[in-house]
């Protein structure tokens, strides 16, 4: 007997599909207001027009803090993923001092509100005598990045078949060419999640950076915060925004694409011979 | 060895010294104030936890009751949500579940920002009724933002999908062969379902209500864009003590004050989430 | 997490307690320490021929300002000022960047936790708390063509011992502005207009944070608005508290809310600076600008230096756009604030009649007897605090 009947499969249905739409709409809403020509998202639609990419675009303003968002998410995806890595490799070995501590400590971040965060670190720069500065918002985006990427590449590193690597280090490499030369490019996919992750993280995040981030040097969320409370500059925001959504959305699609494929690939290479009877 | 400590150490430095610079502020050992003295003292502790009538300590509940509702309509709202992609979306339940999940991983100031397009006194909702003729002209519906409603929806919102995968994951790899065995013995759909699938999901439903619960106590952008006065939450209390005035000390109560209760609700629900984090290989349960 | 036993909690708790001495050690001159991290804005000023020449200078320069006083020729400025437009003209509109004030408490809290800003839009009575915190350096007026121009009674108000930390540039008053066919006139007496329950609804205070317990203060009829005792804070903050359910809302933005609010009729009561006042009868409104029996306030603004600019002279070439003669004329002409420029002429205002009404021309009103200049308060910080209770509650 199937577990949902007829009124259940149509009552389940029908609420999945209001749930699409509640969850797309606002993302829909911003990609048709992107191209209003009026200077008020409301409507009646006045007429369709680009003209609020082109302004966007020459917008130093916003352009340049979209710029420095990229950089540092990017930065922020390598450093977290490396520390992430450091961390898995430490906590997937059988015996660990402290091991309590050091999940502690790496899980600590998932449960500290990014505004406590951001506060604390406001005044740590200012105990110490630093000035806000773009490195220090990206010091506080590797911190919070840190649990999700052990997350995502502990479990990938467990699955993976020792013997490979045992193999490499009775042919006589190190065990960082070991590392290097086998067991990463096995964790390609985790990796590329982490980073991914991180990517993401590191781009949206307002908190932090809008106590951080030097005035002169906003970051994207610190502009689109300060835009969206201005009129004059709504439509430009939102012009931008429409196409941060859609670049988002493609590239979460090519990631779970991208990860399955890879992780089937490096299945196939690194199945183990078919035991045979006998 | 580095590896492990090389981690710690960042998370102990950039994170760890903060909170603790933040409880010497809170207990007036330090300030930011040129030329203050300081000491030992707990008057902005006592004045927020015991002072009669305290605003923050106030809005602390409230934020708090705000949360917990928002926290249990997602999870009541992602349960079906999960049950269907478990048990009627078939074969393509993975793709679906990323069709889902996808608006979670686009920019969550942007979504906020696209509701308050939506809801705003001339926005999306009221225009349309106004061209409608549903609704007189210019005259907007005032519930709609920058009041507790838009402030919960907006969570909501941008909880549901999140809330709703570790609740599929459980449903998922439920056993079928039970609910199979259920049927055996007589139970009717509803039956099933209230006496072996749900009790077993519970761990799933938990977790997502603590996935939920933790980061939106100390939420504050939702009610910076869409909220109102009477409608901001403690997270804000916090935010405008540093940029809006220079005592940095008893923002700092209000800071720990929120650490606290996000480690207190960790200690109540963390038992029924399991961490394999903490057993070395090979190590069983 | 349900494996962490109590050995690892010990443990890191011990971790813990090393950070708090890592961080007690570091701080134990946490007073001298954070006043040095702003500069030494007290200490010698580097002279001109030391400093980079302006093409080597960054260029990027980060403003706190008000809503509506962005430079002409900005995106962002939207409410008709031409001043700035000399800067944006050689610089480009593209190399300002503004942040945002609500209320005179922020410009300072901001200046402190957002900054370093280049340049900061304050009112008088932050300015030695700015100065104390080490946030700004003073100006040099040589580099300023237009800075003879303006009223020796307020260049004067600008400087702490003798340096000009503050070239000021607009004046006025505030009050509550009112819809005079709304409003019973013999409600309309002092500032205990807004808390009147007969409006209930129609009233918005602004989000003034300490210039609100000043209007408290004024509304309990105390003398000491800059000086007020704890228990006479308390009933301030208590009397807001009361008036609290009165307002439709609090305003934070001029434009964005309150004089959209009040155009469209939501709101009858607010508090207001007087360039409201000329918007809104301009936009055909029957209002007046109420004058309190216990006197209306009075301020005056102007431009601050960062203490930590690497901008010196873009700064000073910004600011000498908004105090030439053109751009005094026309803000005045646009708010109907006063400005310090003194050579400005009766015949240059346009309405003349409302000018005289208040005064524009002559700065020293602002310390006229009947009116309270907001001035410096020893306990700003209690009255901040009081007034996050009040939006608290």
């Amino acid at each position: 007997m199937k577990a949902v009947g007829r009124t259940g499969r149509a009552v389940l249905s029908t609420y999945f599909g209001l749930l699409v739409v509640f969850l797309y709409a606002p993302l829909v809403v911003l990609v048709v207001f992107a191209f209003n020509a009026g200077n008020i998202p409301s409507l009646p639609i006045e007429s369709f027009s680009t003209k609020w990419f082109s302004s966007a675009f020459s917008d130093t303003t916003l352009t340049s803090a979209l710029l420095r968002s990229f950089l540092i998410a990017v930065v922020n995806g390598l450093a977290a993923t490396l520390l992430g890595v450091m961390a898995a490799v430490s906590l997937a070995r059988r015996r660990l001092a402290l091991r309590g501590v050091v999940v502690t400590l790496i899980l600590i971040p998932l449960v500290v509100p990014y505004i406590v965060l951001a506060v604390g670190m406001v005044v740590l720069l200012h105990e110490l005598g630093i000035a806000t500065s773009l490195v220090a918002v990206l010091a506080g985006h590797v911190v919070i990045s840190l649990p999700y990427s052990v997350l995502v590449i502990l479990p990938r590193l467990r699955t993976l078949d020792p013997s490979i690597s045992e193999a490499a280090l009775d042919l006589g490499a190190s065990e960082l060419r070991a590392f290097w030369f086998v067991t990463l490019p096995l964790m390609a996919p985790a990796l590329f999640s982490s980073f991914l992750i991180a990517f993401t993280i590191s781009f949206d995040e307002f908190a932090i950076a809008s106590f951080l981030a030097p005035p002169g040097s906003p970051t994207y969320p610190v502009v689109l915060y300060s835009s969206s409370r201005t009129p004059a500059l709504l439509p430009e925001v939102i012009a931008i925004g429409s196409i941060v959504i859609v670049l988002s959305l493609a590239l979460v699609v090519l990631a779970e694409v991208a990860r399955r494929t890879a992780e089937r690939r490096i299945e196939a290479r690194t199945e183990a011979p078919p035991l045979t009877a006998g | 060895m580095l590896t492990a400590i090389t981690p710690s150490a960042y998370v102990v430095i950039v994170l760890l010294v903060p909170i603790v610079l933040i409880g010497l502020y809170s207990f007036g050992l330090m300030t930011n104030v040129v030329g203050t003295h300081t000491a030992f003292s707990t008057s902005d502790w006592s004045d927020f936890l015991t002072g009669a009538g305290n605003p923050f300590r106030g809005r602390f509940f409230t934020s708090l009751i705000v949360t917990l509702v928002v926290s249990g309509a997602a999870t009541l709202g992602a349960y079906p949500l999960a049950y269907f992609l478990a048990f009627v979306a078939g074969r393509h339940r993975y793709t679906v579940l990323l069709l889902i999940l996808a608006p979670f991983f686009t920019s969550y100031l942007l979504r906020v920002i696209a509701w308050q397009v939506i809801l705003s006194n001339n926005g999306v909702i009221n225009s349309a009724l106004w061209s409608l003729g549903l609704r007189a002209h210019g005259h907007a519906i005032s519930w709609l933002i920058y009041s507790k409603f838009s402030v919960a929806l907006v969570l909501f919102y941008a909880w549901v999908p999140f809330v709703a995968l570790p609740i599929f994951v459980v449903l998922d790899n439920l056993d079928r062969r039970l609910l199979d065995a259920a049927h055996d013995l007589g139970a009717g759909r509803f039956s099933t379902f209230m006496r072996v699938t749900f009790p077993m999901s519970l761990p799933g439903v938990v977790a997502g209500f603590v996935f939920v619960l933790i980061p939106t106590t100390g939420e504050f952008i939702a009610p910076l864009l869409v909220g109102g006065p009477s409608s901001q939450l403690f997270g804000n209390s916090i935010q405008a003590f540093f940029s809006d005035t220079p005592d940095w000390q008893y923002g700092s109560v209000l800071a720990l004050t929120l650490v606290a209760i996000v480690l207190i609700m960790l200690a109540v629900f963390g038992r029924f989430i399991g961490g394999d984090l903490t057993r070395a290989e090979g190590e069983t349960v | 997490m349900q494996q962490v036993n109590r050995r690892d909690f010990l443990a890191a708790g011990a971790m813990l307690g090393g950070a708090a001495l890592l961080g007690g050690c570091g701080s134990s001159s946490s007073g001298a320490s954070s006043g040095g991290s702003g500069g030494g804005s007290s200490a010698k000023t580097t002279p001109l021929s030391k400093r980079p020449d302006i093409s080597k200078e960054p260029g990027n320069l980060s403003i706190l300002e008000w809503g509506g006083y962005e430079a002409g020729g900005t995106k962002a400025q939207t409410s008709g000022l031409w001043a700035g437009t000399p800067y944006t003209d050689e610089f480009g509109k593209h190399s300002l960047v503004y942040t945002y004030i609500v209320n005179d408490d922020q410009s300072l809290s901001k200046s402190a936790t957002s900054g370093p800003f280049d340049i900061m839009h304050p009112c008088n009575e932050m300015i030695p708390s700015f100065v104390k915190q080490g946030l700004i350096q003073p100006w040099d007026t040589s580099l300023l063509p237009s800075f003879k121009n303006l009223n020796p009674f307020l260049v004067e108000k600008g400087q702490i011992n003798g340096k000009q930390y503050l070239i000021p540039w607009d004046w006025g008053y505030a009050s509550l502005l009112y819809r005079a066919d709304k409003i019973d006139p013999a409600d309309a007496t002092g500032w205990e207009l807004a808390w009147n329950p007969k409006y209930k609804g129609k009233i918005s205070l602004w989000n003034g944070s300490g210039s609100n317990m000043e209007v408290a203060a004024l509304k309990l009829g105390y003398h000491n608005m800059d000086t007020m005792s704890e228990s006479q804070i308390a009933a301030a903050k208590n009397t807001l508290i009361e008036q609290k359910p009165l307002n439709k809302f609090y305003w934070s933005s001029e434009y964005e809310q309150m004089q959209p609010a009040f155009k469209s009729g939501d709101i009858w009561i607010t508090y207001s600076w007087q360039d409201a006042f000329v918007s809104m009868s301009k936009a055909g409104l029957k209002v007046a600008y109420l004058n309190p029996s216990q006197g209306k306030l009075s301020w005056f603004c102007g431009f601050t230096l960062g203490a930590q600019t690497q901008n010196f002279f873009h700064a000073h070439k910004y600011v000498e756009s908004f105090i030439n003669h053109k751009a005094c004329v026309q803000m005045t002409n646009l708010f109907y604030y006063g400005t310090a420029d003194k050579t400005i002429k009766p015949s240059e205002i346009q309405d003349h009649k409302l000018a005289k009404q208040l005064n524009i021309g002559d700065p020293t009103a602002i310390e006229a007897s009947d009116v309270h200049l907001q001035s410096w308060q020893p306990e700003r910080p209690k009255y901040e605090l009081a007034w996050q209770e009040v939006l608290a509650s």
